[in-house]
């Protein structure tokens, strides 16, 4: 029996934004995050080093608190790109210990419960999909990076004056995009792993394990090879040479800053070649 | 005025080397279709192709005159429940519902009422604000039923939409169903219960290894069947001699006599003929009291195109 009559009518209200209706996807996992204890701890372990690095910089500006120590102190304290690469590697390493916890459940959940249909049958693209598990990484390691990083710079500016800034406004610029391009990485990393494996332990171990293995791999190409351009695999050595470039500190020995960049930018690609294979909205059984 | 319809054009999709579907051209018109197949068969693959999850690698397809490739349009007109569990952990019903709408875009209070509107339309109020994972089977049905339907589509594709509910709320269910086909939209579903198909489809397409064996109404389908003799139920009182005279058409090829003799069970090449011998029989003196065509189900073309085995 045909149907002729058409007895509804489309909706014709307004609809929210593109960015909108993508920043539904994160909420629930924000949610489910912080209420595990052990990223609520992690968290507060990541404030430990910026307050030792405020009150370093407090201390820098403060030089009458170490009367007595010589201009040596002085030159010591002096708050510059370098100061702020070391700040920034030890809050990437909570950023990565985070993401080993934070990440195994972003992606496998949905891969097991059959929701990417759910997902990908509505105004959802899977680049969208992809982007709005990352935005849950980036609004997690935000906090502990790039933000408390840019509270320093701008307390160290407000302390040290506007001479200060002027000098060295790049390093906020650099410290900002240095640490978006960390998080793009690792979160990568923990939703290619999430999307592998769906034991959250087993997925945490190999977020840390990647990170582990190419620097050991970066350390004996650079052993046996009797080179130093393995390191370009080792994302930690990598990202320090990019963040040094980037804030204006020293280099440190080893490959150039452009080659790292271009190493990690492949190691990006290949991370969403493995993303775009296994985020299928159906499963094929051959 | 144009009827919209789900237009398939020698569509072909593979995965792989595994195939999905074969060149299927297919014209759905609105009201309820049923998609019945063994697993495998290419079911899943026809309504993931209407809902634009994926993309054929053949042929064209549109869905009351939109491209699935148009996410942002089609996914306004397309509800689809899968058979999956798909609510994430520790969502309540409700926030699964109203989750859903505003990823389509709608504001939060438009969500909200529609959410709540979709909950009722599956008597799922009263576990509203429970949390999906407590549910039984049944719930989870119904709440994946109301995610689809929350937005109030044109089109709804529904795989196994009858699992696991109590016959209540199955009958509820159906009537939807045949609400949102009375305004002229598309239910398109796939269910193994084949008595249920029979009670609710207008029209029914039969699928096997990624090709398409027959679509349309059942008894059109069957009519097509020229190989598998048609059979009918005759309730009379002299069930001998009925069977007597009709044993010498040509076109009968088999008579079953039922046990309380009341009853014949008889198998025709020629369903036209086979009417004018009842007719004559019938104005000869004989009372026939019913005559049922007993093959014209969906149980029967499935036995018939796609054999044992399911």
């Amino acid at each position: 029996m045909a149907v002729y009559k058409r007895g509804y009518n489309r909706y014709q209200g307004s609809l929210t934004g593109r960015l909108t209706r993508l920043m539904v996807l994160p909420r629930f996992a924000w949610q489910r995050l912080l209420e595990q204890r052990l990223v609520i701890i992690v968290m507060v372990v990541s404030i430990f080093w910026p307050l030792a690095c405020a009150t370093f910089i407090y201390i820098s500006n403060h030089l009458e608190l170490l009367e007595g120590m010589g201009n040596g102190a002085s030159k010591l304290l002096e708050i510059n790109g370098t100061f702020f690469v070391i700040f920034m590697n030890f809050q990437a390493t909570m950023a990565v210990i985070l993401a080993s916890i934070a990440g195994p459940s972003l992606i496998a959940p949905d891969l097991a419960n059959g929701a990417l249909p759910l997902y990908l049958s509505r105004p959802v693209t899977r680049t969208d999909y992809v982007v709005a598990r990352m935005m849950v990484l980036v609004g997690l390691l935000s906090p502990v990076t790039w933000v408390p990083g840019l509270l320093l710079f701008v307390m160290q500016s407000g302390m040290a004056g506007w001479a200060w800034f002027s000098a060295h406004w790049s390093i906020a610029v650099g410290l900002i995009a240095g640490f978006m391009a960390w998080i793009l990485l690792v979160a990568l990393v923990a939703m290619a792993c999430s999307a592998y494996v769906k034991w959250r332990i087993i997925a945490g171990a190999l977020v840390l394990g990647f990170y582990f293995v190419l620097a050991g791999a970066a350390t004996m190409i650079n052993a046996v090879l009797r080179v130093d351009w393995g390191s370009v695999l080792n994302p930690a050595k990598a990202m320090d040479q990019i963040w040094r470039a980037m804030l204006g500190a020293e280099a440190t020995s080893g490959p150039g800053a452009w080659a790292c960049a271009v190493s990690m930018a492949v190691v990006a690609m290949l991370l969403i070649a493995v993303l775009e294979r296994k985020l299928r909205p159906v499963e094929v059984i051959s | 005025m144009s009827v919209p319809e789900i237009i398939f054009d020698e569509v072909s999709k593979f995965y792989g080397e595994v195939l999905g579907v074969n060149r299927v051209s297919l014209r759905i018109p609105p009201g309820i279709t049923s998609l019945v197949g063994p697993n495998g068969s290419g079911k899943t693959t026809l309504m993931n192709l209407m809902t634009g999850l994926v993309h054929p690698d053949r042929g064209r397809i549109t869905v009351r005159g939109l491209s699935p490739r148009d996410p942002e349009q089609m996914m306004r007109v397309t509800g689809y429940a899968t058979q999956y569990d798909a609510a994430p952990r520790g969502t309540t019903g409700f926030d699964f519902v109203s989750t859903g709408l505003l990823v389509y875009g709608y504001k939060p209070a438009e969500a909200r009422e529609r959410a709540w509107t979709a909950l009722e339309r599956v008597s799922l109020t009263d576990a509203a604000q429970r949390k999906v994972a407590a549910y039984s089977k049944g719930m989870r049905q119904r709440v994946r039923l109301a995610q689809a339907l929350a937005h109030d589509p044109e089109v709804l594709v529904l795989d196994e939409p009858l699992n696991g509910l109590d016959p209540l709320v199955r009958a509820e269910t159906i009537a939807l169903f045949r609400e949102y086909a009375a305004q002229g939209r598309h239910v398109i579903l796939s269910s193994h219960v084949l008595q249920e198909v029979d009670v609710i489809s207008d029209q029914v397409i039969l699928i096997a290894n990624g090709m398409i064996l027959a679509e349309g109404e059942i008894r059109s389908v069957r009519d097509e069947i020229q190989e598998h003799p048609s059979q009918f139920l005759i309730r009379c009182r002299d069930a001998s001699s009925v069977a007597s005279m009709l044993f010498s058409q040509d076109h009968i090829t088999q008579i079953k006599l039922a046990d309380d003799r009341l009853g014949l069970l008889v198998m025709t090449r020629n369903r036209e003929e086979f009417s004018k011998a009842l007719t004559q029989i019938a104005l000869g003196g004989h009372s026939i009291e019913s005559v049922i065509a007993a093959d014209e189900n969906v149980d029967a073309l499935y036995e018939y195109l796609i054999g044992g085995g399911r």
